[in-house]
């Protein structure tokens, strides 16, 4: 078996000259230039899957998921809670009409952000001529966040409002 | 010569070959859809034989689990409503100081006949059907009526106390 | 020679992998296009794009918590018999009884909740970078598709425990359903399958949440990789006006 051949930076090189480059000994990466994936990028995502899994791994000791008494037709728990996720509609719902809340403005939000793409033409990816865009994501973003959290933590018995720190309803 | 306006032989049978893959995608959604659809046999079926007519009281309602309803008075007449709120569904229970329907989930209330107060329900409660049967009243689970448009009140029946859902709705 | 090398170098090792000596840029290339698993993923990158904080990392978690779910999920289906008389039973068999059960449970539970999560922070994350933007634009709406996809997923496996909490959560979801014009009905009635939230009613969101869901995510999911990695070197000119 002949040598192990030296490589460096992906090239095979015969040898290495000792010293310091002319320009100084750090390397500035231009950005735009393009890179291997293997193992740039590889390494980095495997990386972030394994953090993200061992986050799941530890919260899974420590929390249990849910169980509640057995499905019974006769009684409905008060309150009544949807998953989290779906706390911001249920909190719409205890507002308007379910025509209103359940269908229209899911649906509208759903079929407006498949179109954003199509609406929004603007090239500009960053910088100031895309604030109405970013104005109005975020202004949904924030809203859908604000009203998940309070029908999540803030309603209680009869879709009434409590205090989490008095009385915690969230199920997840 | 008109020739781009033909309906070339070509053409005809690749859209021949659409028509037919589109007609056996259309066929097969509908059955996929239709083999969906619950049966009859699937509603509850089994009837309910509870009390005599004459045994329902003229105040309060009177609960049947089995038929997941209630009986109440309506002058001579004895209705079942189904307790499932017309809202979204959940359990409609009678709230014994305010003497009415009161739905924990999202604030609907009715009166003693289920007809609409107050709360986010677009109709008044449903009805079950209902026959005398060797003088017992016998529901029928499996036959419902949707409940009638919201209106005034028949009866002046109002709150006879505290409700026992919070207020703010 | 370890284990390793001594295996790529037989016979039977280069049968299986083509190019073994994974060395030079060439070799990865090569080794690279020769992969099923990698051909999900472009050969070369912007190097812009291989930091945290050009993506953080959000569509990768997304795919990691997709696949935990999908290994915890077929562990659980091992020991669960979807209809009311035996659900609730196996649930608490499983959490009680089977080794790791519960933990197991947990963990199927937990990877559900962070995926909405991660999926959510992904589609924020790409709008405040304009990466939807021409000529992404179809790759963006195969994503909204995937995050109502999730959510679909979370809500028909909220009913499979068939207790309190899942039994009027999803009394509630169906009879929104009903309140569409038109088909609104029908729809409520096929997702229920009778009259009330019943046996019918919990097969049919097994088989969503079990079969019929999950293969149309994996397919959306591939489509969405493809079109990224198809779309991963192309470049317009107001990229290179960026400051970042």
């Amino acid at each position: 078996m002949a040598e192990e051949p030296l490589v460096v930076e992906g090239k095979r090189v015969l040898g290495v000259v000792p010293g310091v480059p002319p320009v100084g000994d750090r390397k500035i990466p231009d950005e735009q230039e393009s890179v291997m994936v293997w193992p740039h990028l590889l390494v980095r995502h495997a990386v972030a899957a394994l953090a993200v899994l061992l986050l799941v791994l530890i919260v899974a000791i420590f929390f249990d998921a849910p169980l509640r008494e057995i499905a019974n037709p006769a009684v409905t728990p008060n309150p009544e809670k949807a998953p989290w996720y779906f706390a911001g509609l249920q909190e719409l719902l205890s507002h308007y009409h379910p025509l209103v809340a359940g269908i229209l403005v899911p649906g509208t939000v759903v079929l407006g952000a498949m179109a954003l793409p199509y609406l929004d033409r603007n090239p500009d990816r960053h910088g100031r001529t895309r604030r109405v865009a970013v104005a109005t994501f975020t202004i949904f973003l924030v809203a859908w966040i604000i009203l998940t959290i309070i029908g999540f933590a803030f309603r209680g018995p009869d879709w009434g409002w409590v205090w989490p720190w008095n009385a915690w309803y969230g199920e997840l | 010569m008109t020739h781009n306006n033909e309906l070339s032989r070509r053409k005809f049978l690749t859209r021949m070959w659409a028509a037919g893959g589109g007609l056996m995608a259309a066929a097969g959604a509908w059955t996929g859809w239709d083999l969906l659809r619950p049966s009859a046999a699937s509603s509850l079926t089994a009837q309910v034989k509870t009390l005599p007519p004459q045994a329902v009281p003229a105040t309060g309602v009177v609960e049947i689990k089995a038929a997941r309803g209630y009986l109440t008075r309506e002058g001579d007449q004895v209705i079942a409503l189904s307790w499932k709120c017309p809202h979204l569904g959940c359990r409609v229970p009678w709230c014994e100081s305010s003497q009415e329907f009161e739905c924990p989930c999202h604030g609907s209330v009715f009166n003693r006949l289920g007809e609409y107060r107050a709360g986010p329900s677009p109709r008044n409660m449903d009805r079950l059907a209902t026959t005398v049967v060797d003088g017992s009243l016998v529901i029928d689970p499996g036959n419902v009526t949707p409940g009638g448009p919201l209106g005034p009140e028949t009866i002046d029946e109002p709150p006879a106390g505290p409700r026992c859902i919070g207020e703010g709705h | 020679m370890t284990i390793g090398k001594r295996f790529r170098a037989s016979t039977l090792g280069r049968s299986v992998i083509r190019n073994p000596n994974r060395v030079t840029t060439r070799d990865r290339a090569a080794g690279h296009w020769s992969n099923f698993f990698l051909h999900i993923y472009p050969v070369k990158i912007r190097r812009k794009e291989i930091y945290f904080r050009y993506s953080w990392f959000l569509g990768v978690a997304s795919l990691a918590l997709f696949g935990s779910l999908v290994v915890s999920g077929i562990y659980l289906m091992f020991f669960y018999v979807p209809s009311p008389t035996t659900a609730y039973g196996n649930i608490q068999f499983i959490q009680t009884q089977v080794p790791f059960g519960q933990y197991i449970r947990n963990v199927h539970r937990w990877s559900a909740h962070f995926m909405v999560l991660a999926v959510a922070a992904h589609m924020a994350r790409v709008f405040y970078r304009g990466a939807y933007k021409s000529p992404r634009e179809f790759n963006w709406v195969i994503g909204v598709v995937l995050l109502v996809l999730t959510l679909l997923l979370s809500f028909t496996g909220y009913l499979l425990p068939w207790d309190q909490l899942a039994y009027w959560a999803v009394t509630v979801g169906t009879s929104m359903a009903a309140y569409v014009p038109i088909i609104g009905e029908q729809v409520s009635n096929v997702l229920i399958g009778g009259q009330e939230v019943g046996s019918a009613t919990l097969i049919r969101f097994y088989v969503l949440h079990v079969a019929l869901l999950p293969t149309v995510g994996v397919v959306v999911i591939a489509l969405h990789l493809w079109r990224w990695r198809k779309d991963s070197m192309l470049d317009t000119e107001h990229d290179q006006q960026e400051a970042m």
